[in-house]
């Protein structure tokens, strides 16, 4: 049987995702061997730009229309796209703040040359094509990464936690950050994965994995305000990696 | 006759870049370093925002040298509040900064750069032929990410460095599991020089070239220090950290579109051979033989050197790590806690030694301790001039003009530099075409 044909892309965004894959230093070497890697040019100047792939990993938002195309392109010539990293799933922290004027920061930041740059509101993946799976996280797990590769590898679909990042942080017997220290903490409301790393840290959570399903923003928002914490300040530390659900309604 | 050379897409480094340069009649009429990464402007997004999430967000500039943003970002935050952290803490965040250097130049001389002078298209097809380089580069390169991960709680976007201090100190047995993978780290230092002693030579250009980096005080690191040193021809100049904008008045150079920075007018390479020519004194001893070694003698006039000078930082950060790991099982760990802020109106700028680079971060705040500005220079903003300048004098100074060998010369050049475009935050982008 022949080897699944993979891509590896990114598009604008900080790399991380892929260097989580190249950090994978111990599976590394057998990983490239048990599938054809054809097209990833962070890693090789050798990549197939046109052949048909069973499997596309594309990482970053989308913020031009470079990327926009470069997105299509990659979706019409894979079987099945996955999105990596935060930024793919949800837009990231370049969407942090979606009522922001962008010729304004355009303008601000680059002088009168940023009129002319090819900049578009950033998007997630699924805003602009078909995504099959969606792997989130700030940057991705490896454990995560790799188990959902060999998944799709042996023909099943790869399975995600779907409760928040509380519940690994119970797991682990910590304090509670938000109840007990009246932090900001966005674990009651961001996916779980990440083995509650920063609460783990004594640091409360900043939800760089984007929200849980079905969270439950308002119900959150009234416990942070029983805390005394300003709604707007609250709002905009749960809105940094990913939109929360009142920004759609 | 005109002669157009041009890469697309530049491979094998971090980000979206390009090479175009022109020929007339031989002579290089256009030489530019094209930047295709969306404007994410964080700079701007991040206004309003309350002094501890400022880290968290800027570090995700960038992937491999995260730890460089939010460390940076967290040293202009201090500067600006007035907050002065502990020693232990500057020695710890000290110890993270070269696990990441360790990181990255593994990561670059032994999956980006060797594979070039061996001629293989990456470091997969390398790992067919020389299974042991690569190994000992990913070795290498667990090794950083195991200090980043001890120190930062997580490799990439580390977490635990915080305003003030860490989140959780590193236990000792996480430490005794450092030294032990250390110490095997200081054996594969010694076949790293022997690998990249033994390549071929590369001399694509030799130039008079401008060093910019960050002083380091005592040891050569990347974290302490408030003072910038640019070294021209021998002649050596200070800059205060928070003066770092008389090296970055952006200016149009003819034949390019990118708004350069320079010093006096000259276009300066910050990086790793700028950090051996301005801190060689303060080297280990066995960094300081590496340079003979691999016949590094500086200053260097050849931009391909830069992959030597990381070879030379990898051991002299490797030897420095676990003299840091010792004194601290030696002299103990103490809990101490993040030194309290008061939020007050200020500015403040942090300026560090990136894997790649000088960085840095400039930031006011308001009463409250909210941003209401933010300025991030990053390294390779500061090499596009150097790096355009090298383009120049590499298709100039080639016997050959056919457009592959010089591709070939130009991407490596290129890669020396070991380019970051996510990082390039003040860049341009792909700019529009003017003549020249």
């Amino acid at each position: 049987m022949s080897k699944t044909t993979v891509g590896l892309f990114g598009l604008t965004g900080c790399a991380g995702d892929q260097l989580v894959i190249l950090n994978c230093e111990d599976q590394l070497l057998d990983l490239v061997n048990a599938i054809d890697i054809r097209d990833f040019l962070m890693a090789s100047s050798a990549n197939d730009e046109d052949c048909e792939l069973d499997l596309a990993l594309v990482e970053g938002a989308v913020l031009s229309k470079r990327d926009e195309e470069k997105l299509k392109r990659i979706r019409a010539r894979s079987k099945a796209l996955m999105a990596v990293g935060t930024c793919a799933v949800w837009g990231g922290i370049a969407a942090l703040n979606p009522e922001v004027d962008r010729a304004k920061l355009l303008f601000e930041i680059y002088g009168s040359q940023g009129a002319q740059y090819d900049s578009l509101p950033p998007r997630s993946l699924r805003e602009v094509v078909k995504v099959d799976l969606n792997l989130t996280g700030c940057p991705i797990e490896k454990g995560q990464f790799l188990s959902a590769v060999s998944s799709l590898l042996n023909g099943d679909p790869p399975i995600f936690p779907e409760y928040p990042v509380c519940t690994e942080c119970r797991m682990l017997e910590n304090n509670c950050l938000l109840i007990e220290k009246s932090q900001i903490c966005c674990g009651p409301l961001t996916v779980a994965g990440c083995d509650a790393r920063c609460p783990e840290l004594g640091i409360p959570c900043v939800g760089c994995r984007g929200p849980v399903d079905e969270a439950n923003f308002s119900s959150a928002l009234a416990m942070f305000g029983e805390k005394g914490i300003p709604r707007e300040r609250i709002a905009a530390k749960l809105r940094t990696f990913a939109p929360i659900s009142g920004d759609h309604s | 006759m005109s002669t157009q050379i041009q890469i697309e897409h530049l491979a094998r480094v971090e980000g979206h870049g390009g090479i175009t340069v022109e020929l007339d009649d031989g002579v290089v009429s256009m030489f530019r370093f094209d930047i295709f990464e969306g404007a994410r402007l964080l700079e701007g997004l991040v206004r309003g925002r309350g002094y501890e999430d400022i880290s968290p967000i800027l570090s995700r500039i960038c992937s491999i040298c995260s730890v460089a943003h939010s460390l940076t970002s967290l040293k202009a935050t201090e500067n600006a509040l007035g907050v002065k952290v502990t020693p232990q803490t500057e020695l710890l965040r000290d110890l993270l900064y070269r696990g990441e250097s360790i990181q990255s130049h593994a990561l670059h001389l032994f999956c980006l750069a060797v594979p070039d002078y061996l001629d293989y298209p990456s470091v997969i097809a390398l790992a067919a032929d020389h299974l042991d380089a690569v190994k000992l580069g990913l070795r290498l390169k667990t090794l950083g990410n195991s200090i980043q991960e001890t120190l930062g709680g997580r490799a990439v976007h580390p977490v635990n460095a915080i305003v003030g201090g860490f989140g959780k100190l590193p236990s000792v047995d996480s430490l005794v599991a450092l030294r032990a993978a250390l110490i095997q780290g200081v054996a594969d230092c010694e076949t790293t020089i022997k690998v990249l002693a033994s390549l071929p030579v590369a001399e694509f250009c030799h130039t008079d070239t401008v060093f910019a980096a960050l002083s380091s005080p005592g040891n050569h690191g990347y974290y302490a220090g408030d003072e910038i040193v640019v070294s021209s021809n021998g002649q050596r100049q200070s800059v205060r950290a928070a003066d770092y904008r008389s090296l970055s008045n952006e200016k149009a150079v003819p034949g390019s579109h990118a708004k350069h920075s320079s010093f006096h007018g000259k276009p300066f390479m910050v990086g790793s051979l700028a950090r051996l020519t301005t801190n060689t004194q303060g080297l280990t001893e066995r960094a300081r033989v590496a340079l003979d070694d691999l016949g590094l003698r500086l200053p260097s006039d050849n931009p391909m050197d830069n992959n030597k000078a990381q070879a030379v930082e990898l051991v002299h950060d490797v030897h420095s790590a676990l003299a840091i790991v010792d004194r601290l099982l030696r002299d103990g760990i103490k809990e101490e806690g993040c030194v309290a802020v008061r939020p007050k109106a200020g500015t403040g700028t942090g300026v560090t030694e990136a894997p790649r680079g000088l960085l840095v971060h400039s930031y006011t705040y308001d009463d409250e301790g909210r941003i209401v500005a933010a300025d991030v220079i990053t390294p390779t903003a500061f090499n596009v001039a150097s790096i355009e300048n090298h383009f120049r004098s590499t298709v100039e100074q080639s016997a050959s003009k056919d457009v592959p060998v010089l591709k070939k010369k130009l991407e490596m050049v290129a890669r020396a530099y070991d380019p970051c475009i996510s990082c390039s935050v003040h860049l341009l982008q792909r700019r529009p075409s003017v003549d020249v």
